[in-house]
């Protein structure tokens, strides 16, 4: 016994990542589909939305890039959808240069599925630099910010910014990030001057670190990581790409606590050994 | 030459420092009319500062090419990537699509860095399962809570987890929201004290650190 866990426990690590790669292609090629639970702070989210009256202003900013696209995407396009069913005004932006055009695909694919017309429904404003000094100017002067949008359109005279001058008229604001330059910076430099309300969606990563501004009422929702995108895509009733890898990564998690639970077996029938390292 | 390193730099540091930090609780259009100019400022400082970003990486890059350390092969790749998006970039005027097609700026976009980018991070699953059976071990009662406590968030996070399990959700939830709140509240007080302590150091000359140079700061 001790010899087969001595075994198993230095086993080839390739083994591991075979089994990983098993859990995630096998229930993609035949999902189990099970349900989607909703946790509050996801339904916030959805709830504010909701309420908000058709042309409300509502601002996303896309802080992530590629490496979290699989995470974030799938929330950036349930919100959009779900922003676009409501007929809100939208804004978007992204204080990460490398997610210009990640960003900008989203907005484009997500606004053609309801006819919305750049300009007048939505506005994509692109990448400029500064983070924290970019909000402060946004929420000066929104056109001193971005005289024009991504697509090089003078912001000024746009229908979908009619009476909006800066952040202070922004009447939702979320921002979807992979890092610093996201939740924190836009509740800061943001929301705490300029007054408008703001949520958050982030990394499954990242999400846990969110929760002291969740608690304490600085950002009103939260929506973390594949589970949260998810659930967002079931409370608006389309799923997509986050219900689909529910299933991949309801298996890989499964297999990951197998592998601990018997590693740790191994390590507890081998711990009497003396002088043999574990 | 020793004002145009050191006063000045404090001098402008020391006013700049108090003059904005009082502007937040100042609503005055004078003080507002600061703030936007002051912010422009900030963001064109910023523009520079990935200027001076890309230099340095080509100076590190440029050094072990030079001297053909261990791996400097990568760093030639890097630099003929950062060549080619540079030159296609020009050409195409950094537009990623024109008249609905899409450029060689932006299929290198699209097929290039997005892959790349997704592979680099997707490769983080198969480690951390790796690293996750080798080192995830009830040596220690610390280690065992928070073994426990990762696997029942393992479990709560997923549908499968709460289909098995149903408790682990409302576990996973309270977790979440009261004891990993609770640390990370503490966490982010101390790095927020620390932050306005080194912010009134670096305002008050204090700490000089950034001023860069030698024995003569």
């Amino acid at each position: 016994m001790k010899a087969f866990a001595r075994r198993m426990i230095g086993i080839d690590r390739r083994i591991i990542f075979l089994l990983i790669a098993a859990a995630t292609l096998l229930p993609l090629l035949q999902p189990f589909g099970l349900p989607i639970k909703v946790s509050p702070e996801v339904k916030a989210v959805y709830d504010h939305i909701e309420k908000l009256p058709e042309r409300s202003v509502f601002l996303i900013s896309f802080d992530f890039d590629p490496s979290s696209k699989p995470e974030l995407e799938p929330q950036a396009v349930a919100l959009l959808r779900h922003a676009f069913r409501k007929n809100l005004r939208v804004i978007g932006m992204t204080h990460w240069l490398t997610g210009t055009g990640l960003a900008d695909g989203v907005f484009s694919t997500a606004a053609a599925e309801y006819g919305k017309v750049r300009g007048k429904d939505f506005v994509f404003l692109g990448w400029s630099p500064g983070g924290g000094a970019l909000i402060i100017a946004m929420g000066q002067d929104l056109y001193t910010a971005f005289p024009s949008d991504y697509s090089k359109t003078p912001t000024r005279d746009m229908p979908v910014l009619e009476g909006v001058r800066n952040l202070r008229d922004v009447n939702y604001m979320i921002s979807l990030a992979a890092g610093s330059s996201g939740i924190e910076m836009w509740y800061v430099f943001g929301k705490d001057k300029y007054r408008f309300e703001m949520a958050g969606g982030a990394t499954g990563v990242i999400a846990p670190g969110l929760y002291p501004f969740l608690r304490s009422g600085q950002i009103n929702g939260l929506i973390g990581g594949l589970q949260g995108a998810a659930e967002y895509e079931t409370l608006i009733g389309r799923k997509g790409m986050a219900v689909a890898g529910m299933d991949a990564q309801s298996a890989t998690h499964f297999v990951i606590i197998v592998l601990v639970v018997l590693c740790n077996v191994f390590y507890f029938t081998l711990r009497g050994d003396k002088g043999k390292q574990v | 030459m020793i004002f145009l390193k050191r006063q000045l730099p404090l001098a402008i540091t020391f006013i700049m420092g108090i003059a904005f930090a009082l502007q937040y609780y100042i609503p005055h259009p004078v003080s507002e009319e600061a703030i936007t100019s002051v912010s422009k400022w900030m963001q064109i400082i910023s523009g520079f500062a990935l200027l001076l970003g890309v230099a340095s990486l080509f100076h590190v890059h440029a050094v072990k090419i030079k001297r053909q350390v261990p791996g400097w092969g990568y760093s030639f790749v890097l630099y003929l990537g950062i060549f080619i998006t540079i030159l296609v970039g020009f050409w195409g005027k950094g537009e990623v699509k024109v008249d609905g097609a899409q450029t060689a700026f932006g299929w290198l976009y699209d097929y290039m860095m997005v892959p790349l980018q997704g592979t680099m991070f997707s490769i983080l699953a198969f480690f951390i399962a790796s690293a996750a059976y080798r080192a995830f071990r009830a040596r220690s009662r610390e280690a065992s809570v928070l073994l426990i406590a990762a696997v029942v968030v393992m479990m709560g996070r997923v549908p499968l987890g709460q289909f098995l399990l149903p408790w682990t959700w409302d576990v996973t939830q309270w977790l979440l929201n009261v004891m990993n709140s609770a640390v990370r509240r503490a966490i982010l007080i101390g790095v927020s004290m620390g932050s306005i302590a080194l912010s009134l150091k670096i305002i008050l000359g204090i700490e000089r650190s950034y001023l860069g140079g030698g024995k003569e700061q």
